[in-house]
Protein backbone atom coordinates (compact mmCIF):
# COMPACT_ATOMS: atom_id res chain seq x y z
CA UNK A 1 0.00 0.00 0.00
CA UNK A 2 2.47 2.55 1.05
CA UNK A 3 4.69 2.56 -2.18
CA UNK A 4 1.65 2.90 -3.99
CA UNK A 5 0.14 5.51 -2.12
CA UNK A 6 3.54 7.52 -2.64
CA UNK A 7 3.75 6.86 -6.15
CA UNK A 8 0.02 8.69 -6.53
CA UNK A 9 1.06 11.33 -4.48
CA UNK A 10 4.13 11.70 -6.91
CA UNK A 11 2.04 11.43 -9.93
CA UNK A 12 -0.23 14.08 -8.36
CA UNK A 13 2.27 16.46 -7.99
CA UNK A 14 3.87 16.30 -11.48
CA UNK A 15 0.46 16.72 -12.86
CA UNK A 16 -0.02 19.80 -10.82
CA UNK A 17 3.69 21.06 -11.06
CA UNK A 18 2.66 23.77 -13.63
CA UNK A 19 0.10 25.07 -12.22
CA UNK A 20 1.43 27.83 -10.26
CA UNK A 21 2.80 28.76 -13.55
CA UNK A 22 -0.27 29.04 -15.23
CA UNK A 23 -2.20 30.84 -12.59
CA UNK A 24 0.84 33.51 -12.71
CA UNK A 25 0.65 33.61 -16.32
CA UNK A 26 -3.18 34.27 -16.49
CA UNK A 27 -2.42 37.09 -13.63
CA UNK A 28 0.24 38.33 -15.69
CA UNK A 29 -1.90 38.23 -18.29
CA UNK A 30 -4.95 40.36 -17.23
CA UNK A 31 -2.21 43.29 -16.70
CA UNK A 32 -0.63 45.32 -19.55
CA UNK A 33 2.53 47.62 -18.74
CA UNK A 34 2.20 46.66 -15.09
CA UNK A 35 -1.17 47.71 -14.54
CA UNK A 36 -4.27 45.76 -14.09
CA UNK A 37 -6.80 45.80 -16.67
CA UNK A 38 -9.63 47.40 -14.91
CA UNK A 39 -7.12 50.47 -13.76
CA UNK A 40 -6.57 51.19 -17.50
CA UNK A 41 -10.35 51.10 -18.26
CA UNK A 42 -10.89 53.68 -15.84
CA UNK A 43 -7.88 55.66 -17.79
CA UNK A 44 -9.50 55.45 -20.94
CA UNK A 45 -13.01 56.25 -19.21
CA UNK A 46 -11.35 59.57 -17.69
CA UNK A 47 -9.53 60.25 -21.22
CA UNK A 48 -13.01 59.84 -22.68
CA UNK A 49 -15.00 62.13 -20.65
CA UNK A 50 -12.42 64.89 -20.45
CA UNK A 51 -12.30 64.75 -24.17
CA UNK A 52 -15.85 65.87 -23.66
CA UNK A 53 -14.82 69.09 -21.53
CA UNK A 54 -12.96 70.42 -24.12
CA UNK A 55 -14.67 73.04 -26.68
CA UNK A 56 -14.17 71.47 -30.27
CA UNK A 57 -12.88 73.40 -33.31
CA UNK A 58 -14.65 75.47 -35.78
CA UNK A 59 -18.33 74.41 -36.60
CA UNK A 60 -17.87 73.69 -40.61
CA UNK A 61 -20.47 72.93 -43.10
CA UNK A 62 -20.37 69.43 -44.58
CA UNK A 63 -21.73 69.03 -47.91
CA UNK A 64 -22.24 65.16 -48.75
CA UNK A 65 -23.25 65.47 -51.99
CA UNK A 66 -20.30 67.64 -53.00
CA UNK A 67 -17.80 64.38 -53.08
CA UNK A 68 -20.00 62.92 -55.80
CA UNK A 69 -19.88 66.52 -58.04
CA UNK A 70 -18.26 65.66 -61.44
CA UNK A 71 -16.25 69.21 -61.98
CA UNK A 72 -14.25 68.87 -65.13
CA UNK A 73 -10.18 68.61 -64.28
CA UNK A 74 -9.54 69.54 -68.03
CA UNK A 75 -12.07 71.18 -70.59
CA UNK A 76 -13.01 69.39 -73.61
CA UNK A 77 -15.34 70.61 -76.35
CA UNK A 78 -18.70 68.53 -76.41
CA UNK A 79 -19.43 66.67 -79.63
CA UNK A 80 -23.12 65.85 -80.34
CA UNK A 81 -24.47 65.42 -76.97
CA UNK A 82 -21.38 63.64 -75.44
CA UNK A 83 -19.34 66.08 -72.88
CA UNK A 84 -15.48 64.81 -74.00
CA UNK A 85 -13.92 66.58 -70.76
CA UNK A 86 -12.24 64.87 -68.55
CA UNK A 87 -13.65 64.82 -65.22
CA UNK A 88 -11.98 62.43 -61.83
CA UNK A 89 -14.65 59.60 -62.54
CA UNK A 90 -12.92 59.72 -66.08
CA UNK A 91 -9.22 59.88 -64.51
CA UNK A 92 -10.48 57.05 -61.79
CA UNK A 93 -11.47 54.58 -64.88
CA UNK A 94 -7.68 55.25 -66.03
CA UNK A 95 -6.26 54.26 -62.97
CA UNK A 96 -7.77 50.96 -62.97
CA UNK A 97 -7.28 50.52 -66.41
CA UNK A 98 -3.67 51.01 -65.69
CA UNK A 99 -3.59 48.87 -62.37
CA UNK A 100 -5.07 45.65 -64.05
CA UNK A 101 -3.03 46.02 -67.54
CA UNK A 102 0.21 46.35 -65.43
CA UNK A 103 -0.69 43.77 -63.10
CA UNK A 104 -1.64 41.53 -65.99
CA UNK A 105 1.43 42.13 -67.87
CA UNK A 106 4.05 41.60 -64.87
CA UNK A 107 1.74 38.09 -64.21
CA UNK A 108 1.35 37.03 -67.71
CA UNK A 109 5.76 37.85 -67.86
CA UNK A 110 6.60 35.89 -65.32
CA UNK A 111 4.66 32.89 -64.84
CA UNK A 112 6.82 30.56 -62.59
CA UNK A 113 6.19 26.52 -61.92
CA UNK A 114 7.02 27.38 -58.63
CA UNK A 115 4.65 30.39 -57.92
CA UNK A 116 5.64 33.18 -55.69
CA UNK A 117 3.03 34.81 -52.87
CA UNK A 118 1.51 37.38 -55.77
CA UNK A 119 1.38 34.86 -58.05
CA UNK A 120 -0.57 32.65 -56.20
CA UNK A 121 -3.11 35.17 -54.87
CA UNK A 122 -3.83 36.34 -58.88
CA UNK A 123 -3.93 32.83 -59.93
CA UNK A 124 -6.20 32.17 -56.74
CA UNK A 125 -8.28 35.11 -57.61
CA UNK A 126 -7.97 33.99 -61.64
CA UNK A 127 -9.29 30.54 -60.25
CA UNK A 128 -12.24 32.14 -58.43
CA UNK A 129 -13.50 34.13 -61.80
CA UNK A 130 -12.90 30.44 -63.57
CA UNK A 131 -14.64 28.11 -61.80
CA UNK A 132 -16.35 30.36 -58.92
CA UNK A 133 -18.08 32.39 -60.77
CA UNK A 134 -18.42 31.52 -64.38
CA UNK A 135 -17.99 27.47 -64.35
CA UNK A 136 -20.66 27.07 -61.32
CA UNK A 137 -23.47 28.81 -62.96
CA UNK A 138 -23.15 28.36 -66.91
CA UNK A 139 -23.90 25.16 -68.72
CA UNK A 140 -22.17 25.72 -71.76
CA UNK A 141 -20.19 28.29 -73.35
CA UNK A 142 -17.91 28.84 -70.38
CA UNK A 143 -14.81 29.36 -71.99
CA UNK A 144 -16.37 31.25 -74.49
CA UNK A 145 -18.35 33.76 -72.14
CA UNK A 146 -15.70 33.80 -69.89
CA UNK A 147 -13.74 36.66 -71.08
CA UNK A 148 -15.90 38.69 -70.38
CA UNK A 149 -17.03 37.75 -67.16
CA UNK A 150 -13.89 37.98 -66.07
CA UNK A 151 -13.11 40.84 -67.30
CA UNK A 152 -15.74 42.82 -65.52
CA UNK A 153 -14.99 41.13 -62.19
CA UNK A 154 -10.81 42.54 -62.60
CA UNK A 155 -12.46 45.63 -63.52
CA UNK A 156 -14.85 46.46 -61.68
CA UNK A 157 -13.46 44.76 -58.18
CA UNK A 158 -10.61 47.57 -59.15
CA UNK A 159 -12.23 50.01 -60.03
CA UNK A 160 -13.83 49.34 -56.11
CA UNK A 161 -10.63 49.16 -54.37
CA UNK A 162 -9.01 52.11 -55.67
CA UNK A 163 -12.11 53.84 -54.66
CA UNK A 164 -11.04 53.45 -51.38
CA UNK A 165 -7.64 55.06 -51.46
CA UNK A 166 -8.10 59.01 -50.94
CA UNK A 167 -6.63 60.88 -53.99
CA UNK A 168 -5.95 64.30 -55.18
CA UNK A 169 -8.77 64.90 -57.43
CA UNK A 170 -11.36 66.86 -54.89
CA UNK A 171 -12.21 70.77 -54.45
CA UNK A 172 -8.63 72.33 -54.73
CA UNK A 173 -7.15 69.29 -55.75
CA UNK A 174 -7.68 68.31 -51.55
CA UNK A 175 -7.72 64.31 -50.66
CA UNK A 176 -10.91 63.08 -51.28
CA UNK A 177 -12.70 59.75 -52.08
CA UNK A 178 -14.28 58.59 -55.23
CA UNK A 179 -14.81 55.79 -57.65
CA UNK A 180 -15.82 55.50 -61.15
CA UNK A 181 -18.74 52.93 -60.10
CA UNK A 182 -19.88 55.79 -58.06
CA UNK A 183 -21.48 56.90 -61.28
CA UNK A 184 -24.50 56.10 -63.19
CA UNK A 185 -23.29 56.51 -66.15
CA UNK A 186 -20.36 53.75 -65.76
CA UNK A 187 -22.65 51.35 -64.11
CA UNK A 188 -25.10 51.56 -66.94
CA UNK A 189 -22.24 51.39 -69.74
CA UNK A 190 -21.25 47.71 -67.83
CA UNK A 191 -24.78 46.23 -67.23
CA UNK A 192 -25.52 47.42 -71.00
CA UNK A 193 -22.61 45.22 -72.23
CA UNK A 194 -24.23 42.41 -70.45
CA UNK A 195 -27.70 42.92 -71.63
CA UNK A 196 -26.18 43.77 -75.18
CA UNK A 197 -24.03 40.30 -74.93
CA UNK A 198 -27.14 38.31 -73.33
CA UNK A 199 -29.28 38.52 -76.11
CA UNK A 200 -26.53 38.28 -78.78
CA UNK A 201 -25.26 35.17 -77.28
CA UNK A 202 -28.92 33.60 -76.79
CA UNK A 203 -29.67 34.78 -80.50
CA UNK A 204 -26.73 33.40 -82.12
CA UNK A 205 -26.74 30.19 -80.31
CA UNK A 206 -30.38 29.04 -80.90
CA UNK A 207 -31.35 31.29 -83.92
CA UNK A 208 -32.96 34.87 -83.28
CA UNK A 209 -36.96 33.99 -83.88
CA UNK A 210 -36.27 30.39 -81.65
CA UNK A 211 -34.63 32.29 -78.86
CA UNK A 212 -37.65 34.84 -78.31
CA UNK A 213 -40.14 31.93 -79.10
CA UNK A 214 -38.57 30.33 -76.12
CA UNK A 215 -39.78 33.25 -73.86
CA UNK A 216 -43.33 32.04 -74.51
CA UNK A 217 -43.78 29.03 -72.60
CA UNK A 218 -44.86 26.21 -74.82
CA UNK A 219 -47.39 24.14 -72.34
CA UNK A 220 -49.37 27.83 -71.31
CA UNK A 221 -52.97 28.62 -72.79
CA UNK A 222 -52.93 31.44 -75.39
CA UNK A 223 -53.34 34.40 -73.62
CA UNK A 224 -51.73 33.56 -70.82
CA UNK A 225 -48.19 32.87 -73.05
CA UNK A 226 -48.61 36.42 -74.63
CA UNK A 227 -48.96 37.84 -70.73
CA UNK A 228 -45.92 35.89 -69.76
CA UNK A 229 -44.32 37.12 -72.76
CA UNK A 230 -44.63 40.61 -71.94
CA UNK A 231 -43.88 40.06 -68.11
CA UNK A 232 -40.16 38.47 -69.50
CA UNK A 233 -39.74 41.24 -71.66
CA UNK A 234 -40.61 43.68 -68.85
CA UNK A 235 -38.37 41.45 -66.24
CA UNK A 236 -35.14 41.99 -69.18
CA UNK A 237 -35.36 45.66 -68.83
CA UNK A 238 -35.21 45.34 -64.80
CA UNK A 239 -32.29 43.57 -65.02
CA UNK A 240 -30.86 46.19 -66.67
CA UNK A 241 -31.48 48.54 -63.95
CA UNK A 242 -31.58 46.34 -60.97
CA UNK A 243 -27.98 45.33 -62.39
CA UNK A 244 -26.63 48.84 -62.71
CA UNK A 245 -28.58 50.48 -60.05
CA UNK A 246 -27.04 47.99 -56.89
CA UNK A 247 -23.51 48.66 -57.64
CA UNK A 248 -23.74 52.22 -58.21
CA UNK A 249 -26.10 52.32 -54.69
CA UNK A 250 -23.86 50.22 -52.98
CA UNK A 251 -20.70 52.27 -53.88
CA UNK A 252 -22.57 55.62 -53.48
CA UNK A 253 -23.54 54.50 -49.82
CA UNK A 254 -20.29 53.47 -48.54
CA UNK A 255 -18.90 56.42 -49.80
CA UNK A 256 -21.32 58.39 -48.13
CA UNK A 257 -21.42 56.76 -45.05
CA UNK A 258 -18.14 56.73 -44.60
CA UNK A 259 -17.99 60.81 -45.45
CA UNK A 260 -20.42 60.93 -42.49
CA UNK A 261 -18.03 59.22 -39.98
CA UNK A 262 -14.87 61.26 -41.12
CA UNK A 263 -16.84 64.40 -40.76
CA UNK A 264 -18.73 63.89 -37.77
CA UNK A 265 -15.94 65.20 -35.09
CA UNK A 266 -16.80 68.83 -37.25
CA UNK A 267 -20.57 68.44 -37.11
CA UNK A 268 -20.61 67.64 -33.71
CA UNK A 269 -17.64 69.55 -32.85
CA UNK A 270 -16.44 67.40 -29.80
CA UNK A 271 -13.12 65.49 -29.32
CA UNK A 272 -14.66 62.89 -28.07
CA UNK A 273 -17.23 62.38 -31.10
CA UNK A 274 -13.87 62.22 -32.58
CA UNK A 275 -12.25 59.99 -31.20
CA UNK A 276 -15.02 57.11 -30.94
CA UNK A 277 -16.28 58.04 -34.33
CA UNK A 278 -12.96 57.68 -36.52
CA UNK A 279 -12.33 54.33 -34.46
CA UNK A 280 -16.40 53.49 -36.33
CA UNK A 281 -14.96 55.18 -39.42
CA UNK A 282 -12.16 52.35 -39.32
CA UNK A 283 -14.89 49.15 -39.06
CA UNK A 284 -16.87 50.87 -42.17
CA UNK A 285 -13.70 51.30 -43.91
CA UNK A 286 -13.00 47.77 -43.61
CA UNK A 287 -16.71 46.63 -44.37
CA UNK A 288 -16.30 48.66 -47.34
CA UNK A 289 -13.36 46.93 -48.84
CA UNK A 290 -15.69 43.69 -48.09
CA UNK A 291 -18.41 45.38 -49.84
CA UNK A 292 -16.28 46.20 -53.18
CA UNK A 293 -15.24 42.40 -53.15
CA UNK A 294 -18.61 41.16 -53.00
CA UNK A 295 -20.24 44.13 -55.67
CA UNK A 296 -17.76 43.02 -58.08
CA UNK A 297 -18.80 39.02 -57.46
CA UNK A 298 -22.36 39.68 -57.47
CA UNK A 299 -22.11 42.07 -61.04
CA UNK A 300 -19.95 39.19 -62.50
CA UNK A 301 -21.59 35.94 -61.02
CA UNK A 302 -25.50 37.65 -62.55
CA UNK A 303 -23.56 38.39 -65.75
CA UNK A 304 -22.99 34.75 -65.60
CA UNK A 305 -26.60 33.94 -64.99
CA UNK A 306 -28.20 35.75 -67.54
CA UNK A 307 -25.73 34.27 -70.37
CA UNK A 308 -26.46 30.86 -69.09
CA UNK A 309 -29.97 31.51 -68.93
CA UNK A 310 -29.79 32.80 -72.37
CA UNK A 311 -27.65 30.24 -74.28
CA UNK A 312 -29.67 27.41 -72.97
CA UNK A 313 -32.98 28.17 -72.65
CA UNK A 314 -35.79 26.44 -70.73
CA UNK A 315 -38.42 25.30 -73.19
CA UNK B 1 -45.45 71.54 -43.46
CA UNK B 2 -43.08 72.96 -46.73
CA UNK B 3 -42.51 70.88 -49.89
CA UNK B 4 -38.72 70.76 -48.73
CA UNK B 5 -39.49 69.31 -45.00
CA UNK B 6 -41.90 66.97 -47.09
CA UNK B 7 -39.39 66.14 -48.94
CA UNK B 8 -36.55 65.30 -46.50
CA UNK B 9 -39.41 63.56 -44.55
CA UNK B 10 -40.29 61.01 -47.50
CA UNK B 11 -36.42 60.55 -47.97
CA UNK B 12 -36.47 59.54 -44.60
CA UNK B 13 -39.34 57.29 -44.71
CA UNK B 14 -38.54 55.59 -47.92
CA UNK B 15 -35.06 54.82 -46.83
CA UNK B 16 -36.33 53.59 -43.38
CA UNK B 17 -39.43 51.86 -44.43
CA UNK B 18 -36.93 50.12 -47.33
CA UNK B 19 -34.96 48.50 -45.69
CA UNK B 20 -37.51 46.84 -43.29
CA UNK B 21 -38.23 44.00 -45.94
CA UNK B 22 -34.59 42.88 -47.36
CA UNK B 23 -33.35 43.33 -43.70
CA UNK B 24 -35.81 40.58 -42.56
CA UNK B 25 -35.32 38.95 -46.28
CA UNK B 26 -31.36 38.64 -45.47
CA UNK B 27 -31.53 36.98 -42.49
CA UNK B 28 -33.95 34.30 -43.78
CA UNK B 29 -31.84 34.02 -46.69
CA UNK B 30 -28.17 33.91 -44.72
CA UNK B 31 -29.66 31.65 -41.93
CA UNK B 32 -31.36 28.93 -44.34
CA UNK B 33 -27.90 29.03 -46.25
CA UNK B 34 -26.23 28.26 -42.85
CA UNK B 35 -28.16 25.83 -42.03
CA UNK B 36 -27.51 24.13 -45.56
CA UNK B 37 -24.01 24.23 -44.74
CA UNK B 38 -24.48 22.84 -41.37
CA UNK B 39 -26.63 20.27 -42.52
CA UNK B 40 -24.31 19.10 -46.08
CA UNK B 41 -20.92 21.01 -45.42
CA UNK B 42 -19.74 19.03 -48.66
CA UNK B 43 -22.22 21.14 -50.58
CA UNK B 44 -21.29 24.84 -49.30
CA UNK B 45 -19.75 26.16 -52.00
CA UNK B 46 -22.66 25.79 -54.62
CA UNK B 47 -25.23 26.80 -51.08
CA UNK B 48 -22.21 29.65 -50.57
CA UNK B 49 -22.54 30.89 -54.20
CA UNK B 50 -26.47 30.75 -54.90
CA UNK B 51 -26.63 32.86 -51.28
CA UNK B 52 -24.17 35.33 -52.85
CA UNK B 53 -26.58 35.38 -56.26
CA UNK B 54 -29.87 35.88 -53.73
CA UNK B 55 -27.73 38.11 -51.73
CA UNK B 56 -27.83 40.55 -54.71
CA UNK B 57 -31.07 39.79 -55.91
CA UNK B 58 -32.43 40.91 -52.24
CA UNK B 59 -30.70 43.89 -51.58
CA UNK B 60 -31.38 45.55 -54.31
CA UNK B 61 -34.44 46.09 -53.04
CA UNK B 62 -32.95 48.05 -50.50
CA UNK B 63 -31.20 50.16 -52.89
CA UNK B 64 -34.06 51.28 -54.44
CA UNK B 65 -34.96 52.72 -51.72
CA UNK B 66 -32.26 54.31 -51.19
CA UNK B 67 -32.46 55.67 -54.83
CA UNK B 68 -35.59 56.55 -54.13
CA UNK B 69 -34.16 58.98 -50.70
CA UNK B 70 -31.86 60.46 -53.41
CA UNK B 71 -34.22 61.53 -55.96
CA UNK B 72 -36.38 62.63 -53.42
CA UNK B 73 -33.42 65.01 -51.85
CA UNK B 74 -31.53 66.27 -54.92
CA UNK B 75 -33.88 65.92 -57.94
CA UNK B 76 -37.49 66.24 -57.07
Amino acid sequence: MEPARSQHEQELQRLTAGEDEVVAAIAQRRKLAGLPMWLWGVIVLFVLVGLFFIPGGAKQELEIAAEFDLEPLVELPTIGPFDLSITKAVVYLWIATAVIVVVAIVIARNIKPHPSRFQYAMEALYELAYDGITASVMKSGVSTWFPYVGAAFFFILVNNLVGLIPLPFGEHHQLSFYAATANLNVTITLALFTFLFTHYAGMKKNGPVTYIRNWMPKGAPPVLREFIFVIHIVSEVFRLISLSVRLFANMVAGHAILAVFFAMALIFQSYLAAVVLQGGSVLIYMFEIFVAVIQAFIFAILSAVYLGGALDQEH
Amino acid sequence: MDAEAAKLLGAGLSMGLGAVGPGVGLGILIGKALEGIARQPEVSGDIRTNMFIGIGVTEAVALYAFVVALILIFVA
